[in-house]
């Protein structure tokens, strides 16, 4: 249900995504009703599946999860917590922490954003979308799903530097130098800082343009 | 703490009838607004408003039990696990609780900007002062977030307000004009709130 300015949706309805690198089933939530303000999505798993996957995130990024549905194990830091469905759970920025369904059916809602900061879109489930697509060999509809999303958020310099990753699995060496370029502009330090161990991009690392570029 | 159950959570009845479980507060949130609400004695579960003033963008989680969610003059009746997402800051929203279980998380920011606290939490964490006419407690829930947040202007009007009620009259000047300085329509506020009917004869008091 739905119109341009308020919609309605049930969690249990959206049609969850197998993040490949999170190896969990994505509720891409905000990506779904188009939120601005803060991020949020869900996580869907059976008895024993990730709901949420072993992370820290960095300093100042607050993030809440909130069951609704089901229960869950959190593991935070070396604590290991049972969360049934209406725990809300609150983690200090650079504690690891995880989560894993302890019954079938279980959803789990991750809200987050940066203390002090404006939202922004990073694009990872988008992207997380797009692979999902790729790895199920529809790899048009996961390149038009980057295309839109580039498009919607031309300052995400995750969705330009994961289609140079693609590129370079792929072997389109030109257009990997490109696109890393392109993500050099938006944020040098973030793409240095992966690039650095990304085996996606290990087919590029002896051209000289990878000198050229990170040297 | 890192963890609590919604049932863990504070539970402070307000006088619109539903009941406002704090989040935010209790994780001491800064990058988003977060809030929980169950029924209070008239079944409101979500008061009726506009986001018209601080223009967020809202995302509602029914947690538990049934819902009737309106939407200007539409109505929905919601399950747990349903959301309700208005991205247009001038509907009306509002929810009654269709069953005496029922919660629902509201999330909140507004695009674009970081997130600021609003006035308004101080103001439902001392409404159980209020309405008993404990001055000097709403006044003291207030002061603690005004350390934090010194120059928010609707902040310094509410604690304006608690302080005229209580009969601390020089403060109450105090922070009106403070909070006038900061934001001028708190002015034309004042000339009609009859908070300030006991003070509003003061020739030091703020004038639109």
């Amino acid at each position: 249900m739905a119109d341009d300015r308020y919609q309605i949706l049930a969690l249990d309805e959206i049609e969850p995504v197998r993040a490949p690198r999170q190896q969990a089933q994505l509720l891409a939530v905000r990506r779904e009703l188009g939120i601005r303000a803060f991020g949020v999505n869900g996580w869907r798993g059976d008895a024993g599946e990730r709901v949420v996957p072993p992370h820290e995130e960095d300093s100042g990024n607050e993030e809440l999860y909130v069951v609704v549905q089901g229960r869950a194990t959190f593991t935070i830091g070396d604590d290991e917590r049972d969360a049934p469905a209406g725990t809300l759970v609150f983690i200090e920025p650079e504690t690891h922490r995880a989560a894993v369904a302890a019954e079938n059916g279980t959803i789990v809602l991750a809200i987050g954003g940066t203390r002090g900061e404006p939202f922004e879109v990073h694009g990872w489930e988008d992207f997380a979308v797009a692979e999902a697509l790729r790895d199920a060999g529809r790899h048009d509809e996961a390149r038009a799903t980057i295309d839109a999303a580039v498009e919607a958020n031309p300052e995400a310099w995750g969705l330009v530097y994961n289609t140079a990753c693609w590129e370079s699995l792929d072997g389109n060496p030109d257009a990997a130098f490109e696109l890393l370029r392109k993500a050099m502009v938006l944020d040098e330090a973030e793409v240095r800082k992966w690039a650095a161990e990304d085996t996606d991009l290990d087919p590029l690392r002896a051209d000289p343009r990878w000198n050229e570029l990170f040297g | 703490v890192t963890l609590a159950h919604l049932d863990e959570l504070d539970a402070i009845e307000l006088p619109d009838g539903f009941t406002w479980r704090p989040v935010r507060r209790r994780f001491g949130i800064q990058a988003f607004g977060v809030n929980a609400y169950t029924p209070g004695a008239s079944g409101q579960v979500v008061e009726e408003h506009t986001e018209e003033a601080y223009r967020h963008e809202e995302l509602y989680v029914v947690l538990r039990g049934r819902v009737r969610f309106t939407v200007d003059d539409a109505e929905h009746e919601l399950r747990a696990g349903q959301v309700v997402f208005l991205r247009d800051p001038t509907l009306r929203r509002s929810a009654v609780a269709l069953t005496d279980d029922a919660a629902v998380l509201a999330v909140g920011g507004r695009p674009g900007l970081a997130h600021e606290v609003s006035a308004w939490e101080t103001l439902f964490a001392a409404a159980p002062a209020i309405q008993a006419e404990d001055w000097d407690e709403a006044i003291r829930i207030h002061e603690a977030t005004l350390a934090e947040r010194p120059d928010d202007a609707q902040l310094l009007f509410n604690l304006a307000c608690m302080e005229a009620r209580g009969g601390r009259r020089g403060d109450a000047i105090r922070h009106l004009r403070r909070a006038v300085e900061l934001d001028p329509d708190c002015a034309t506020a004042a000339a009609t709130d009859t908070d300030f009917d006991t003070i509003r004869d003061d020739a030091a008091f703020p004038r639109a």
